[in-house]
């Protein structure tokens, strides 16, 4: 079976390979937009917790009540025919996992910096040291060791999510690989490959979120 | 020489500090003693400015700070004054040695190594000072806090009940380095549980109740005062160790 595996893989690279670049410009524009603006909001959402804090966490639940899926097809159908728009289904994907991952990550952000022990700050003002050095010493350092798992796990589980947009119409790598089997019928070979593709993309940033997790994330109630 | 007049700190309806008015001198040592609720914490917060004042004055040194203040950011008394926590917070990211160096600046001079390891080993943390926080026990992070401010040379140094994880050894260890850095002409203020700790080595003693500051004396006032609370407050420790 595996020589069939890799035998349709190299037989069908070309059409994988292109399914696997839409995949990757997917999840690296729902990758970007998700941390950039993610963690803008998260850092927004804690300086300001009534301003930008209250109104985020709403649109975070509220959003959190929706199925992915739905989103997705609400955004690609009666959105856009209610605008009598057209738009390419891979901006609607990008726009929709985006969306997701912003609040993800903003949630993560803002529950970290929130909940910041602010005797850290204060041990390190009373040692004397500036504003700056502390948040280039202390906060940032601890915070970004708290945050990484939880940032690593979702961005693999955004990755995962991109198989929605084959839903839409998008030729990502999973609609290339339905597409493949409907054209030779070998779903074990090609459902194979395709799980064997992101076993090795998804384990060993999920081996990496766990490794952070035990080296560096501490609990900070210093009980 | 620091001298608070007047000090009023409010937490919402709550008055946590009530017309305060104390000195450190330099060179002596104060224990703030007290029941739970007091107000020793906050006390020693104000004093050292972490906490600012609702009303009042602290003049420390040549510096005058006038309350209410919004912030003191400029004129910070910080590290010329240093607190030691009741709840250490070590950095948890750094090992212990990290911890005190990093105030430092990470880099040492040959003094600042001598005296380093004069108090790694006095404190007996030879063995465990490249660990992380979480890889040691509470009292071994407390000596870390302890040898993290004493490393920054302060003129004036808060310890709040410092020695409450600290065996019998360590905290005689404490006491009678206490005593020598009294003899520098540092002025320790001291929140303590420990009647004990206060009658050896205290110059002044300070009551507090509610806020206020009932009665205050040298350590004579543990063994001899007239104040009847205070006589019933250290009775009751007695009975309870």
């Amino acid at each position: 079976m595996v020589t069939a595996v890799f035998t349709i893989i190299s037989q069908y690279r070309e059409g994988l390979l292109q399914g696997l670049l839409v995949t990757l410009a997917l999840c690296l524009i729902v990758w970007v937009c998700g941390l950039t603006i993610g963690t803008l909001l998260g850092s927004l959402s804690a300086q300001y917790p009534n301003e930008v804090g209250k109104p985020s966490k709403a649109l975070s639940f509220t959003l959190s009540g929706i199925p992915i899926l739905v989103l997705l097809f609400w955004l690609h159908y009666p959105l856009q025919e209610m605008l009598g728009v057209v738009i390419n289904p891979f901006f609607t994907a990008a726009f929709a996992l985006s969306l997701v991952n912003i609040f993800a990550v903003t949630d993560i952000v803002r529950t970290a910096l929130v909940e910041f022990p602010s005797q850290y700050i204060a041990a390190g003002k009373v040692s004397g040291l500036s504003n700056q050095e502390i948040f280039k010493k202390i906060q940032f350092p601890i915070i970004f060791r708290q945050i990484i798992p939880a940032i690593l796990t979702t961005q693999v589980n955004m990755l995962q999510l991109t198989l929605f947009a084959s839903l839409i119409s998008v030729e990502e790598i999973f609609r290339v690989t339905q597409r493949i089997n409907a054209s030779i019928y070998k779903p074990v070979e090609i459902y194979t490959a395709l799980a064997i593709f992101f076993l090795i993309i998804c384990l060993p940033l999920n081996g990496l979120a766990l490794y952070l997790k035990r080296k560096y994330t501490r609990n900070l109630s210093e009980k | 020489m620091l001298q608070a007049t007047n000090i009023t700190k409010r937490f919402g309806d709550k008055i946590a500090l009530d017309n305060i008015n104390l000195d450190i001198k330099p060179g002596t040592i104060t224990s703030i003693i007290g029941p739970s609720g007091s107000g020793k914490t906050t006390l020693l917060r104000t004093l050292g400015m972490l906490e600012l004042a609702d009303t009042g004055t602290i003049a420390l040194d040549k510096e005058l700070y006038q309350f209410p203040l919004a912030t003191v950011e400029g004129r910070a008394p910080w590290p010329k004054l240093t607190i030691v926590f009741q709840q250490l917070f070590i950095w948890p990211h750094l090992t212990l040695r990290g911890n005190i160096l990093l105030p430092l600046g990470g880099n040492m001079s040959a003094d600042q190594q001598k005296q380093f390891n004069e108090l790694v080993e006095l404190f007996s943390m030879e063995e465990f000072i490249d660990r992380y926080p979480n890889e040691v026990s509470l009292g071994q992070r407390q000596r870390t806090a302890i040898i993290r401010a004493l490393m920054l040379n302060p003129e004036y140094l808060f310890l709040d009940e410092v020695t409450s994880s600290l065996d019998v050894e360590q905290t005689s260890i404490i006491l009678s380095h206490l005593g020598d850095i009294k003899k520098r002409g540092v002025a320790v203020v001291v929140v303590t549980h420990l009647l004990n700790f206060a009658k050896s080595v205290s110059d002044q003693v300070i009551f507090l109740e509610h806020g206020k500051i009932v009665v205050s004396g040298d350590r004579t006032i543990l063994e001899n005062s007239s104040n009847e609370r205070l006589r019933e407050f250290t009775s009751l420790i007695k009975q309870a160790s």
